[in-house]
Order: structure tokens, then C-alpha cells, then sequence
């Protein structure tokens, strides 16, 4: 359980990194830029995460690319997630009115500075929710960790129905353990989106 | 502003114009809606690219999106007609921001210089309240206040009463008028023909993306040469 | 449409059995019929009403649990989509002494149902499948949830390294190395019982652990000698078998819990295809084919209260001796079933 949770909590940190950088270029002036993070989106989010994952730490030992095996994990949920909270950063970042970029420009800031300062802050409100969601999905997409031998929740009740001969009850336990995991991340997205919305 | 021609598909909504505005003067562009005067206004900061011909500021041709022109667009201040004040932030802290973040001033210098401007524009004692707690003429002087805290050498004023009340136009037009009789260099795309009358050294005419009159405003309104003018000036002055 | 197909194949199949035998009405008599000497066709037993054996002779057809990704065991020809190999093998002869036939037509009764480790338990349980044939360790903790007969085949686990490794000799020189082998096997147990400070990485198949040893990720990946020979066949350049065996593995037929008349019906199926050469003849057509060398028949171990006693049930129809080819009786079958049709 404190393997899926540090699994969780340091791919999403990372996620939300790489995913808003992403969404920023999605929306850039620079068109190659606006390509690259097209690109990176539309192959992370196509691709199944079981063949990223498996993908990543068998194929890239071909070329010499190697990670222990949390890291590898860590990595690819990371790519995989921020591709997701990209999308819906952008369509954050779409839905605060254009005007505020606009005003945001007018008074001398830079591009990455009125997002930063200005489009961002107000995208992030919306996009609390949604990005729970993501979060979530998180929780259980780190299931596929176990492909490449991380002790994940998943892993450790396949494990347990090993060493006791009784599936069931195993990913029982395993479904218990996620459910503890995403209810109060449901509950803290919600009170993340109250205080969102108080400044209002 | 020399030959500047810009479409939005295959509308044209500027069509080779040409402008200058001298260090202090005050110009209202005035014409029927769909003109191009917004655009024009909107050319002057490159917040619309223009597809062709230039604009310059003290000489100096607009550069390419990026580090020069938001340093250039610092010296311009613009007032939309939405107000566009940033929703999330207080009135006072609209006003700040530019000055920390791109003029690096000190935030209790900003601060300082920041209450003087609601002082004048008489919205001081909204400072800490977010924008959507005020009523449109005071989200509009707070705008006000936040472009001229650039201080800037041009400030353009796009349609800046058209979305108020009518009780709430004149408490805007007063501080616009103030501005313009302290000097400021200014381009005002407005219906206001009062304003225009009153405030402006010159009047600028559109129609169909192109210039049409250009006349000082007493001349422009008593004596309108053209008559897509004629014909404009007897619409919206007949009531 | 597949049960459809079956149930023809069942139709034609009784009929031609029957038609052999000339007596269609009374299938037990071909217990003793001459072609049931001179080939493999076995005709259908008759068994106590209730039990297992006869269910599964009712319905026509046998649920058997196999892996699909065993190499040698059970395998699927992606080509055919057929599985083949020694577990295989062991169903169709359990099958036969069930449904009658031979081992070639037996297996349109059969209907193979993949078995990964982790759902070998609830398969059994739920019905799902009739048994599982599938590298089944036998042991006691699956002992309390499910049933089994055999063993069938002992396997040793040994350890398989990259071609150029000249450290490991044995299971003490996995210490403090990193060594691979599947989720929930036997083989995990083992290794950290004989090499405790060995770092086990656990995949969800022996593929993976391959590709670990070859990507030099692991020094060594451990388990079943079979299994191991199975990937030493395919990669004999790069890989080798330590051939040091450290434990030994009894595969079993998985059944329900408590059916005590058909583990004694396995058992004593066992017994005879041990004694009859035919268990010799699939490891030969199967695992012999990788290279191993066919071994001694296993032992089996009739535990628990049933103990060795064989009850009525276990009145099967006669053995198949080797030799004799089942296509000569099946002509024969033809011939005679078209001439009385």
C-alpha cells in the first residue's frame, strides 16, 4: 500500500509538472512548439499503459536506456498522467476568457508570464475537478506496476492469493485498499475545489 | 502606421491604413460598427498581428511576439471594453502587478503608486475587493488605473463605455477627459461624440476598413466633407 | 455454432464407436471388443450415476484448465489457435477413459480453457472447469481449497543464467544477487527458503523473466527445469541450464475439493497410462521434444481419507495398448457404420 501511494504522489507531482508545461505549449504562439506538445499528448494518452510500461523497461534496455524498476514505473505513469492533465489544463487554460490573456499582454507581460500569472491561476479552478479524476485514475492505473515487479497493492494481493491459494479475498483486500485510497482523495479534491471557489 | 491591411478570413477589416498620432494629442476613431476601428486600435500593440504594412512607435517598427514587444506593449496602455480586469485578483493587486512583474518595482512601492491612482480615478476605497464585486464604471476606472500604473507613452481606449450603463459612462468619460487635458497621448476608439467634441484634437472616421475623414472635431462635426460621414452623423444624431 | 459442431461431432463419433462394435444400443460392450486390442479407440464406460465421471459423460464433453503460454506443457499455436503439449497430452488421455474415442477425436470433447496461475483456484471452484492440467505444483495450501490426483510429473527447479556466466553453480551462489522467476510460484518459495539473501524480482511470466536475463537486469532466473528447457531449446546461444536441481516439483490434476470418486478415477487413469506407455509416448511427442530425456514415471500420492481404495467407479473401459494405430479401427468403424446405415 505505501508503494502504490509513493507511486501515486510522485508520479502525479510529476505529472502535473511536465502536464502544464505541455498545456502551455499546446497553446503557445511558437508552432513547433504547439507540435511538440500535440505530439507528446496524442502518443502517451493512445498508447496502453501496460505496453508503455513493459515497452519502456524492456525496450529501452535495447538502446541503453535503464531504470531500476520503480523508477521506470514512476516515469511511465508520470508521461502517461501528464498527458492527461495537459488536455485538461489546455481546456482549463481555453476557458478562461481570452480577455484576460489579452489584458495580461497589454500590461507588458510576456507570453509564459500571463500564463503563468494570469490564465493559469484562473484555469487551475476549473480544472481542480477534472483533475481529481486524473488523480484517481492514477491510483489505479499504478496497478500495471506490477508488470515490471514493483510491490504494488495489485502485485501484493496476487502475491497473497499465491501464498494462500484464495484469489478472492486477496484482490478483495486490493479493492478495499484502493477504495481507502480514492474516497478522501475524492473528499480533499472536493475541498480543494470549495476554497477554489471562495475568491471567486 | 503606414499601409497596414489586416483580414479575418475574407473579411477585410483594415484596408490600407494610414495614421500618425503626435506625442500629446488625443484622436477619436469614430464610425459604424464593423469599421475596423477596433481592429485599428487592437493593431497598435500587436495584440492582432496586422498582414501587412507597419506600425511604429517613436520610430521603432513593432517586433515579432516575445520578450521586445511585451517591453514595447509596457509603454502602451490599453483599456478594453470588457474591462478585463484579472478576476482572480484584487483591484489593487491588478493594478500592482504590472509594475512588480514586468517595471520590478518594490510591492510597497507599487502599492503606494497603485492607491494614488484609485485615489484619482476615486475607487481607492475598493482596492481589496475582487472585480466582480464592483459595478462596471468602477471595474472600468480600476482598469484605468491599471494601465496608466505603466505609465505608459500611448494608452489606447477601446470601446470603453459601450458595455456600461449609461449612469456609469460619465464617471468613466470624467477621467478619460482629465487625462486628456493633462497631456496624455491617447487613441479612443468611442460612440461618444460628446467626448470626441470635447476631449479630442482630432477625429478620425472609418468605414469599411479604410479612413475615410480626418478633421478636427469641431470641423468633422459641423462640416463633415464626406458623405459616408454626412450619412453616419445624421444617423446616430438624429435622436 | 461451437456446441452445435460438438454435438455433432459427438453424434457421429457414438455412432461410429457403436456402428464398430455392432451393437449401437449398448456402447460398455466394446469394453471387450477386438479393435479396442488392435488400437487406441476406447469405448465409453459406464459409471455410478452421480459421480463426476458421469456428469461429464452426460454433457459429452470435458472443461480442462491449460496454460497457453507454457512452452512444452501447454502452449497455443498461434497459427491454429490449437494448444499442444504434455499437460495437453495428459487431458486427452483422461478424457478418453471418460468419453471413450481415441486421443485424436477425443479432443472435439474437450473443451481447453486457459489457466493462468491465479485463476486456477476459483476455476475449480466455481465449476468453471472440470479439472486443470495446467504445471500445477502440488502443495498444501492449494491442498486446503482444492483437490489433487497425480502427481503426473515431477519437475526440479533449477536455475537458468546468460551463456558467458560461469558464477552460479547452485542455489547458494544466488545470494545477494538478483534473481527472476513468476508471481505466486512454488519456484519464489524455494529460492528464498535455499538462497534467502537472493533479491527475487517477480514477473507475471517466465517471457519476462527471459527478457530480464537477457537485458542483464537479473544474473539468474529460477524455476522449473522443464520450463527452463523450454527457453534454452529456443536460445541456445544465449542462454544455459546450471543443471543443479534443487527442489522437486509434483505436478497434479487440480479437482474440486472432496470429490473423492473422481480423484480415485484420476488416480487410477494415471496408474494405467503410466503402466500402458502412453504417458511415456506424450512426454516423448512433447517435452521430449525440447530435449529432455523422458524420466521415471512418478509416483502418485493418494492422500487423505480415500486413501489407495478403489471403488466401483473405477471400472474403465479397457486400456489402449501401444502400437496399434486408431485409424485402422476408425476406417473400420466407417466402413461398417455406412454399410449398416
Amino acid at each position: 500500500m505505501s508503494i502504490t501511494v509513493a507511486l501515486t504522489l510522485t508520479s502525479f507531482a510529476a505529472a502535473l509538472v511536465i502536464g502544464t508545461v505541455v498545456a502551455a505549449f499546446r497553446v503557445s504562439p511558437v508552432a513547433p512548439l504547439r507540435a511538440a506538445g500535440a505530439a507528446w499528448v496524442e502518443v502517451l494518452r493512445n498508447i496502453p499503459l501496460s505496453v508503455l510500461m513493459l515497452g519502456f523497461y524492456f525496450g529501452f534496455t535495447k538502446i541503453d536506456i535503464r531504470y531500476g524498476e520503480f523508477a521506470t514505473a514512476v516515469i511511465v505513469l508520470s508521461a502517461y498522467t501528464s498527458s492527461f492533465v495537459a488536455e485538461t489544463v489546455r481546456a482549463g487554460i481555453n476557458s478562461v476568457a481570452r480577455g484576460q490573456a489579452e489584458a495580461a499582454r497589454s500590461i507588458g507581460l510576456t507570453f509564459p508570464q500571463s500564463l503563468r500569472v494570469v490564465v493559469l491561476p484562473q484555469a487551475m479552478r476549473t480544472v481542480v475537478a477534472p483533475l481529481g479524476s486524473v488523480f484517481i485514475a492514477l491510483i489505479k492505473n499504478s496497478s500495471l506496476a506490477g508488470l515490471i515487479a514493483v510491490v504494488e497493492l495489485t502485485d501484493m494481493a496476487d502475491r497473497i492469493s499465491f501464498d494462500t491459494a484464495r484469489p478472492i479475498p486477496a484482490f478483495l483486500g486490493a479493492a478495499v485498499g484502493y477504495l481507502l485510497l480514492a474516497l478522501p482523495s475524492g473528499a480533499v479534491v472536493g475541498l480543494l475545489e470549495r476554497r477554489a471557489a471562495i475568491k471567486r | 502606421m503606414e499601409k497596414v491591411s489586416k483580414s479575418f478570413g475574407p473579411v477585410k477589416a483594415l484596408q490600407e491604413v494610414d495614421l500618425s498620432v503626435e506625442r500629446g494629442e488625443v484622436v477619436v476613431v469614430v464610425g459604424p460598427s464593423g469599421s475596423g476601428k477596433s481592429t485599428l486600435c487592437r493593431c497598435i500593440n500587436r495584440l492582432e498581428p496586422v498582414d501587412s504594412g507597419t506600425v511604429m512607435i517613436d520610430g521603432v517598427p513593432l517586433p515579432e511576439e516575445g520578450k521586445a514587444l511585451a517591453k514595447l506593449r509596457a509603454d502602451v496602455g490599453m483599456v478594453f471594453q470588457s474591462f478585463n480586469l484579472f478576476a482572480h485578483k484584487t483591484v489593487l493587486e491588478n493594478v500592482t502587478l504590472g509594475p512588480t512583474k514586468v517595471r520590478g518595482l518594490s510591492r510597497s512601492e507599487a502599492r503606494q503608486r497603485a492607491m494614488e491612482l484609485l485615489r484619482r480615478v476615486g475607487i481607492d476605497d475598493k482596492a481589496d475587493r475582487y472585480p466582480a464585486e464592483l459595478s462596471g464604471g468602477q471595474q472600468q476606472r480600476a482598469a484605468i488605473a491599471r494601465a496608466l500604473a505603466m505609465e505608459p507613452k500611448l494608452m489606447l481606449f477601446d470601446e470603453p463605455t459601450s458595455a456600461l450603463d449609461p449612469e456609469m459612462i460619465k464617471e468613466v468619460l470624467d477621467v478619460m477627459t482629465e487625462l486628456a487635458s493633462e497631456g496624455k497621448t491617447m487613441v479612443v476608439v468611442s460612440h461618444e461624440m460628446g467626448f470626441a467634441r470635447s476631449a479630442a484634437q482630432r477625429v478620425v472616421f472609418m468605414d469599411d476598413g479604410r479612413i475615410v475623414e480626418v478633421a478636427p472635431p469641431d470641423r468633422f462635426f459641423s462640416d463633415p466633407q464626406s458623405e459616408r460621414a454626412k450619412d453616419f452623423l445624421s444617423k446616430i444624431l438624429a435622436h | 455454432m461451437r456446441r452445435t459442431r460438438w454435438f455433432v461431432w459427438l453424434v457421429v463419433v457414438v455412432a461410429m464407436v457403436g456402428a464398430a462394435c455392432g451393437e449401437a444400443d449398448d456402447p460398455t460392450t466394446a469394453t471387450g471388443g477386438d479393435d479396442n486390442e488392435a488400437g487406441s479407440t476406447t469405448a465409453a464406460p459406464t459409471f455410478d450415476a452421480g459421480t463426476t465421471m458421469a456428469r461429464i459423460q452426460q454433457k459429452g464433453e470435458i472443461t480442462v484448465g491449460v496454460k497457453y503460454d507454457q512452452p512444452g506443457f501447454g502452449q497455443q499455436d498461434p497459427a491454429t489457435g490449437e494448444v499442444e503439449g504434455f499437460d495437453v497430452e495428459i487431458a486427452k488421455l483422461i478424457a478418453v477413459a471418460i468419453l471413450g474415442g481415441d486421443v485424436d477425436s477425443v479432443e472435439d470433447k474437450i473443451e481447453f480453457v486457459e489457466s493462468v496461475s491465479k485463476n486456477r483456484e476459483p476455476f475449480i471452484q466455481d465449476g468453471r472447469v472440470d479439472i486443470v492440467v495446467a504445471t500445477y505444483t502440488i502443495n498444501d495450501t492449494r491442498k486446503q481449497v482444492i483437490d489433487f490426483a497425480g502427481p503426473y510429473f515431477v519437475a526440479k527447479q533449477d536455475i537458468m543464467v546468460r551463456k558467458d556466466d560461469t558464477s552460479i553453480k547452485a542455489v547458494d551462489d544466488l545470494n545477494g544477487k538478483k534473481v527472476c522467476t513468476a508471481k505466486g510460484s512454488t519456484s519464489e518459495k524455494n529460492i528464498r527458503a535455499k538462497a534467502p539473501r537472493a533479491d527475487v524480482l517477480l514477473f507475471d511470466g517466465y517471457d519476462e523473466c527471459k527478457e530480464a536475463l537477457v537485458d542483464e537486469r537479473v544474473v539468474a532466473v529460477s524455476t522449473d527445469n522443464t520450463i527452463l528447457a523450454g527457453y534454452v531449446d529456443r536460445s541456445p546461444d544465449e542462454l544455459k541450464l546450471v543443471d543443479n536441481p534443487f527442489s522437486d516439483e509434483p505436478y497434479g490434476i487440480g479437482l474440486k475439493k472432496g470429490d473423492e470418486a473422481f480423484r480415485d478415477f484420476l488416480n487410477d487413469r494415471l496408474e494405467e497410462i503410466f503402466e500402458g506407455g502412453q504417458w511415456g509416448d506424450a512426454f516423448e511427442s512433447t517435452l521430449g521434444q525440447l530435449g529432455l530425456e523422458t524420466p521415471d514415471t512418478p509416483t502418485l500420492d493418494r492422500y487423505g481419507a480415500a486413501g489407495g481404495a478403489t471403488t466401483s467407479t473405477t471400472g474403465t473401459g479397457g486400456t489402449g495398448g501401444a502400437g496399434g494405430s486408431g485409424s485402422t479401427s476408425t476406417t473400420g468403424a466407417s466402413s461398417t457404420s455406412s454399410s449398416t446405415g
